[in-house]
């Protein structure tokens, strides 16, 4: 967005806000490639008063990124340096562990099978799903394994994009294989196709030679093994000739040297196999593994590292449930799943300066409170529910203290930290318990995710997890069965959540489960003498609902009076069980807590924003309601719609979405200028709007909006299909963009010159005072301050100015950025005055500046004859500049046009 | 020297030779014969006969052996076998050649680049040629499977066969599968013909290592039980499809165990073998045995153990198929997809299929929300639609549906805005009814990193394919990339139905 609004905003701020209204005429540019240099020069008016601060900061550097200051700065050193030792303390570094099963078999069976002696080769075909990413982990942990174990093997791992040939795969073979231990994990850097050679005592190899290798091996002590490992990490994106070639070499190499291959696979062995000629799969000694399913891995990351009792921050229903959500549906490993956990810990201890409220007794004192601390709590939702909540039973004094004395406040705020703590044990163990009675099906996560969201009741109508029917329903054998797991899970407790066994604190929930199955036990034995069954209300009801549909009266009346004493002490039991179980099995919702927000992290946004960046719809929301971002006075009724106030990219994208496959370029002028022109409210002149406009539709352009059109004559196509789908033009070239957009205007100007009386005159008036567009550096996004805004300041350029703008767009000292312009030009030293202005003329792209070996000489003759020549006659001249450039610009524009 | 004109090798060396590999001994005399310093030394032997007939295997073993004998007539022989199927290019034969007949003649002096035949020749005829060597000296240099050299000059056969030429104690051994007519370009070499194995003679071949001993049977009887068993297997199995003596061994050594179950049970003793053959009728009918694929047969223990099923894994486990059966595996590929892809996957792979197969200008009939609140869908099929009556009166072209034919390539842009515009109704089709209520927020995202990650995940399976010129180095993200979609028509169909989308209605032709 290229129109200026005034934000005075001081910098730091800047820095962590999510839009930037990026001022070209401000000079230097301030875009990122620059910061470094920018910063401090600016950092320095504005950070004066706190010097000393920097400094301290700086000192912490050491250790690390520091965090910097909340409260606008007014958080003490000492809370900063808390908040960032809790996070590193309370993070939970989540397990390498999630593979080790596999890990064992494989490493047992390659051991195996080279006792074996089978002759083949042999194969470990490793199921890892269709999850790329876990296969990274995977195979990095094996090539630990495989090189740390008492006979460590070499391990080599190929990745099938470092496997474009067998001379190339063989190369790497080597290299890794021969590498000292450590260093094995190599990066594919360009592969070149010269023959080099590997040195191995005394004598050269070719460097795909495996006689190298083979002598390399020899040459070992002799307790070192000789086998060397081959692991194909994504077996499916192989060629399969690249892969029974491979096979086969080894298989031929097998007497010297031993090569064990791993597969990592992602859908089956059968699918692999009928890749592979049948030849080469005989040649294989294979044994598959199935890799732990993505599933029980995310379960027992989030029962150890989310739920268990070690994890400090609590991750909120809402953030988790879309956290689990994205690894069900999207192609997410479970790294994925770490480092957003990893996040959004760091979320909280880097922006919440209330965290600190998480350090233990002994780290958190009084003095650490700061006036600001409070005031925060304060504003915080649950303390206006807490407020609220002591208003409503008429415990009028707390409320009062809560709001107007702060050490009653710090004192309530001191117990968080065992508040914290019985809510989370009570959860836990609820949780336990519920998933102990196994009568709810649902896995430990939904039932995690439903206790904090709204909280754990087993009522059957109003609960949120109604299980009593489910336990009336219960035999009186499975009831005893049920007390037992009971009793059993309060003993022992889940290791897997880091949760002890309770039984010395729930001596009354303990006592009489234990007296209930006694008893029960006791009416079995009794009715069983009386040669009845055992029965209960519930239920008897429910057995003769099921059998009898017809007379269904009859038979329940004769049922319940059939009721003996012990159905009755039976129906009691059933029902202290449910009573006992509906005070045991309870929790609340997170969010009833006070305080909650100091220890549980909900805010789904800041995750999304980083892990899944949708660059296209922020570009598309961001050009049609530019006045969010902006925050400026005059847009603020257009409310996505359009107005002629909006900046110019803004108006056009709003016109381009009206619009079909290929917009006329003159169409969108008038109808942009209708807009904005003299007639409308914002009035501005013919000259200045087509500036506007060109940059407007140059923007588009860069952002992979529009794309010239080959089909017809000043059109421009559409790239991006939003719901209409078109076909997309053929490439075509970035000067004709360039041609189109003049020829438009030029029809324009056509029209109004032939109005004019003298037209000799005018068009030398028209001429001298045609707007050029500005061109941007592509580096910062600034446009330099001598550059020619018409004709006729590009005719009064001075040598040092045309040097300096040669220099600033990259023209003069060729680098990376040289070629990406439209028109680069080479700028050697020693020129001429004239010349460097038709070189820069040239690189601007005002027509007749090609250089005079083509035939066209004096500039102005060449601007002359562009306004006078037709149509086609640029076209066709476009078209011929085009097949001389080459499409590398092209290129650029169109990778950048990828949202 | 001795002073006889023409002396065989040592006896012993052949009759042992030819126990170790029965039904060679023609073919073990000749070779030694034309390779022997005292007998008949030709230049250049052409060896060849189909795969497995025991041509490496018989040369390597007889040279070994001449050339380990004892010089004392006066002949001596050095001998270097260069395995084209180990060299990867005509450099790097070049180089193991020299390599390994510096390495058989303890030579020790620098090593030097081989990049051309003409080095190839310098070289060796410093090591042969100009150095003095005994009389009766000949060097013997093996290229085995010379034919399947990787990037060999057209020149490089008749080229090594002059090498002989200029180096007179040189013999050149070419160990080939079938040789064309003058392929050397010289006249008159010898060729030595590897005939295939008949039934005799395989079974010949397998008498000389019998299993060990069954219990309650002695050595020969064992002995007689497996000539009569291989000759069984080799009528049953080999002479329809294993030819090779290696998979005849394989063949009757996974079946023995099977076989002689029995025996090891008490039921049958060694002597009753038309009652064990018909007792083990089974097995001889197992076309598994032929095509034993990757996974070990005889270690079913060993994958058993290894296959973990976890209680959490098992209720999205696909049913277990029975390993190395490729054509219920090839049936069962669309449902192993659809039960490895995740959501957003499966559907992105749905609308890339009908990039490939819907004409870009239906595109609009198809996907545009521009007029009815709904989009037009195609009706099923006109042609070919087997039982689908519907269309099938109505049209009579002769086209030829669009789904048969191969897939054509699509404009990545362009699958991303059928996919956007498809998403929305096909999302609501799989998911709960929970997961709906938070559906539109879902629907919003278009072109996001994870759509990026899953396009890679389907590039990755060779599900879906980069074509045109920048597929080898390109940036997969390029929009204007061009893509095509690698699966058929079956396992879409069983992939769009995992997810409740009629792939069918969506085709338009
Ligand atoms: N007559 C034979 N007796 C015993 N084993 C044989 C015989 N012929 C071939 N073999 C075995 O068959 C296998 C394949 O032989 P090989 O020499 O590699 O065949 P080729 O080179 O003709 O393809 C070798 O293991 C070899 O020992
Ligand atoms: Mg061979």
């Amino acid at each position: 967005m290229a129109e200026n609004e005034n934000i005075s905003v001081s910098f730091e701020e800047d820095d962590h806000r999510a839009a930037f209204v990026f001022n070209p005429e401000d000079g230097q540019g301030n875009n990122t490639k620059q910061q470094q240099t920018a910063r401090p020069a600016k950092r320095r008016k504005v950070a004066k008063a706190d010097a000393p601060k920097l400094q301290s900061t700086s000192a912490a550097v050491a250790a690390g990124p520091a965090f910097p200051p909340l409260f606008n700065g007014a958080e003490s050193p000492d809370a900063v340096r808390l908040r960032r030792e809790l996070f590193e303390t309370v993070w939970p570094h989540v397990l390498r562990e999630a593979n080790r099963t596999t890990l064992d078999e494989v490493t047992a069976f390659l051991q195996q099978a080279a006792e074996a002696e089978t002759g083949k080769i042999t194969a470990g075909f490793i199921i890892t799903g269709p999850n790329i990413a876990s296969q990274g982990l995977l195979f990095e942990q094996l090539a630990e394994r495989l090189c740390t174990a008492t006979q460590a093997a070499k391990f080599v791992r190929l990745r099938a994009s470092e496997a474009p040939n067998l001379k190339a795969v063989l190369k790497r073979i080597i290299r890794d294989a021969t590498a000292t231990r450590g260093a094995a994990d190599g990066d594919g850097e360009g592969e070149d196709d010269v023959d080099a050679e590997v040195a191995q005592g005394g004598r050269k190899y070719l460097d795909y030679d495996l006689e190298a290798l083979h002598v390399f091996l020899s040459r070992q002590q002799k307790q070192q093994s000789r086998r060397v490992v081959v692991a194909f990490q994504d077996s499916e994106a192989f060629e399969s000739g690249l892969l029974t070639d491979l096979i086969t070499l080894f298989h031929s190499w097998r007497d010297r040297i031993q090569f064990d291959v791993l597969f990592g696979v992602a859908t089956s062995v059968e699918l692999f196999q009928a890749r592979l000629l049948k030849s080469t799969a005989r040649q294989l000694y294979g044994a598959q593994f199935d890799v732990v399913q993505a599933n029980s891995v995310l379960e027992s990351v989030i029962k150890s590292a989310v739920a268990g009792t070690q994890a400090g921050l609590r991750i909120g229903p809402s953030l988790l449930r879309s956290l689990v959500e994205r690894q069900q549906d999207q192609v997410a490993g479970i790294q994925v799943f770490i480092s957003s956990l990893k996040y959004a810990y760091m979320c909280h201890f880097y922006a919440n300066p209330l965290s600190v409220l998480l350090a233990g007794d002994g780290r958190l004192d009084r003095q650490l409170l700061q006036p600001e601390h409070i005031e925060a709590v304060r504003t915080l939702d649950s303390f206006q529910a807490q407020a609220e909540a002591a208003v409503g039973a008429r415990q009028l004094n707390h409320a009062q203290l809560l709001i107007e004395d702060d050490e009653y406040l710090v004192a309530q705020v001191m117990e968080l930290g065992q508040k914290r703590k019985e809510y989370l044990t009570q959860l836990l163990r609820s949780l336990h318990l519920a998933a102990s009675t196994g009568l709810s099906s649902a896995p430990f996560t939904d039932l995690y995710i439903l206790a904090l969201s709204s909280g754990i009741d087993i009522d059957q109508s109003s609960g949120t997890l109604p299980l009593e029917d489910a336990v009336k329903r219960l035999s009186p054998g499975e009831l005893i069965s049920l007390i037992d797991s009971l009793l059993s899970a309060i003993q022992t407790g889940s290791p897997e959540i880091g949760l002890e066994g309770w039984e010395s604190d729930a001596e009354e929930f303990v006592g009489p489960l234990t007296d209930l199955r006694d008893e029960i036990e006791g009416l079995i034995e009794r009715s069983k003498s009386n040669g009845t069954a055992l029965k209960s209300k519930y239920s008897a009801q429910s057995r003769v609902m099921r059998t009898t549909v017809v007379a269904q009266k009859v038979q329940l009346s004769q049922d319940s009076a059939t009721l003996t004493d012990e159905d009755k002490a039976f129906t009691k039991a059933v029902d202290t069980l449910l009573g006992l179980l509906s005070q045991n099995l309870h929790c609340d919702p997170v969010d009833n807590l006070f305080l909650h927000e100091v220890w549980v992290f909900d805010s789904k946004s800041p995750y999304r924003d980083v892990f899944v960046p949708r660059p296209g719809a922020t570009f598309g929301r961001a050009l049609a309601r530019p006045h969010d971002y902006l925050a400026c006075a005059c847009c603020a009724q257009a409310n996505g719609g359009l107005e002629s106030t909006l900046p110019t990219t803004a108006i056009l994208y709003h016109l381009y979405l009206e619009a079909g496959a290929l917009l006329n370029v003159a169409d969108l002028w008038s109808a942009y200028y209708a807009l904005v022109g003299d007639e409308s409210d914002v009035g501005l002149d013919e000259r200045s709007a087509l500036v506007c406009f060109y940059r407007g539709l140059a923007e588009l352009g860069t952002m992979g909006f529009v794309k010239p059109s080959k089909k017809k004559a000043d059109h421009v196509a559409k790239l991006k299909h939003w719901t209409v789908v078109q076909r997309r033009p053929k490439a075509n070239s970035g000067r004709d963009y360039y041609i189109l957009l003049l020829a438009a205007t030029r029809r324009l100007q056509h029209n109004t010159r032939r109005a004019a009386t003298n037209p000799a005159f005018h068009a030398k008036l028209s001429q001298m005072t045609l707007q050029l567009a500005p061109l941007v550096q592509l580096t910062t996004g600034a446009i330099h301050p001598s550059f020619p805004r018409t004709l006729l300041a590009f005719w009064l350029l001075t040598d040092a100015q045309l040097d300096a703008l040669a220099h600033f767009y990259h023209q003069r000292t060729p680098g990376p950025w040289t070629r990406q312009y439209p028109c680069p030009v080479s700028w050697p030293a020693g020129l001429g005055l004239e010349e460097k202005r038709r070189k820069l003329g040239r690189f601007i792209g005002l027509r007749g500046c090609d250089s005079p070996s083509l035939g066209v000489v004096v500039l102005e003759n060449g601007v002359g004859e562009m306004l006078g020549r037709t149509e086609e006659e640029i076209v066709e001249g476009a078209r011929r500049e085009r097949v001389r450039r080459g499409e590398e610009v092209e290129e650029v524009r169109r990778k950048m046009g990828w949202f | 020297m001795s002073g006889s004109l023409f002396q065989l090798p040592d006896e012993l060396i052949l009759t042992t030779l030819a126990q170790t590999f029965p039904c060679r001994e023609a073919q073990i005399r000749a070779l030694s014969t034309l390779l022997y310093p005292g007998a008949a030394p030709c230049r250049n032997l052409v060896i060849y006969g189909t795969e497995a007939t025991g041509k490496s295997a018989i040369t390597a073993a007889l040279l070994t052996r001449l050339s380990d004998q004892p010089a004392d007539d006066g002949f001596s022989l050095q001998y270097a076998v260069v395995n084209s199927a180990e060299c990867i290019t005509a450099r790097h034969l070049y180089e193991s050649v020299v390599g390994k007949v510096a390495d058989a003649l303890a030579w020790d002096g620098p090593p030097s680049r081989c990049e051309t035949v003409s080095q190839l020749t310098v070289e060796l005829a410093k090591m042969l040629k100009y150095t003095t060597r005994p009389d009766g000296f000949r060097f013997v240099l093996v290229f085995d499977g010379i034919d399947r050299q990787r990037d060999a000059p057209h020149t490089l056969l008749p080229a090594l066969a002059r090498l002989s030429e200029i180096i007179p104690s040189l013999t050149t051994v070419f160990i080939v599968t079938s040789p064309p007519p003058h392929f050397l370009l010289t006249s008159s070499v010898p060729h030595l013909h590897f005939p295939t194995y008949t039934k005799p003679d395989f079974i010949s071949i397998l008498s000389v290592s019998p299993p060990p001993a069954l219990p309650n049977t002695t050595a020969q009887e064992t002995a007689d039980l497996w000539a009569r068993f291989t000759a069984a297997v080799h009528d049953a199995l080999a002479r329809a499809a294993s030819r090779t003596l290696p998979s005849f061994t394989h063949a009757c050594t996974a079946l023995w165990p099977r076989f002689t179950g029995p025996i090891h049970a008490g039921t049958h003793t060694a002597r009753e073998f038309s009652k064990l053959l018909v007792a083990a009728r089974v097995h001889f009918q197992d076309e598994r045995l032929l095509d034993p694929g990757v996974l070990a047969l005889a270690l079913t223990t060993t994958t058993t153990t290894t296959t973990i099923i976890t209680p959490t894994q098992q209720q999205q486990q696909q049913p277990k198929k029975e390993p190395n059966n490729t054509t219920t595996a090839m049936a069962n590929a669309g449902a192993d997809l659809a039960h490895l892809l995740p959501t957003t996957p499966r559907l992105l792979l749905l609308a890339c299929y009908l990039a490939s197969h819907n004409a870009t200008k239906t595109d609009l009939t198809l996907f545009s929300t521009h007029h009815h609140g709904r989009r037009r869908r195609g009706g099923g099929l006109s042609v070919s639609g087997g039982g689908r009556g519907r269309g099938r009166p109505r049209s009579k072209h002769r086209k030829i549906a669009r789904k048969l034919l191969g897939a054509h390539a699509f404009v990545l842009e362009r699958m991303l805005a059928i996919f956007a515009a498809v998403r929305g109704e096909w999302e609501s089709l799989s998911l709960s009814q929970q997961q709906q209520q938070q559906g539109e927020e879902v629907l919003l995202q278009k072109g996001d990193a994870d759509i990026g990650m899953a396009i890679a995940t389907l590039a990755s399976l060779r599900l879906l394919v980069r074509v045109g010129g920048t597929a080898a180095g390109g940036d997969a993200m390029d929009c204007g990339g061009k893509w095509r979609v690698n699966v058929g028509w079956e396992v879409i169909r069983g992939l769009g139905r995992g997810v409740g989308v009629e792939v069918e209605e969506w085709l338009i032709d």
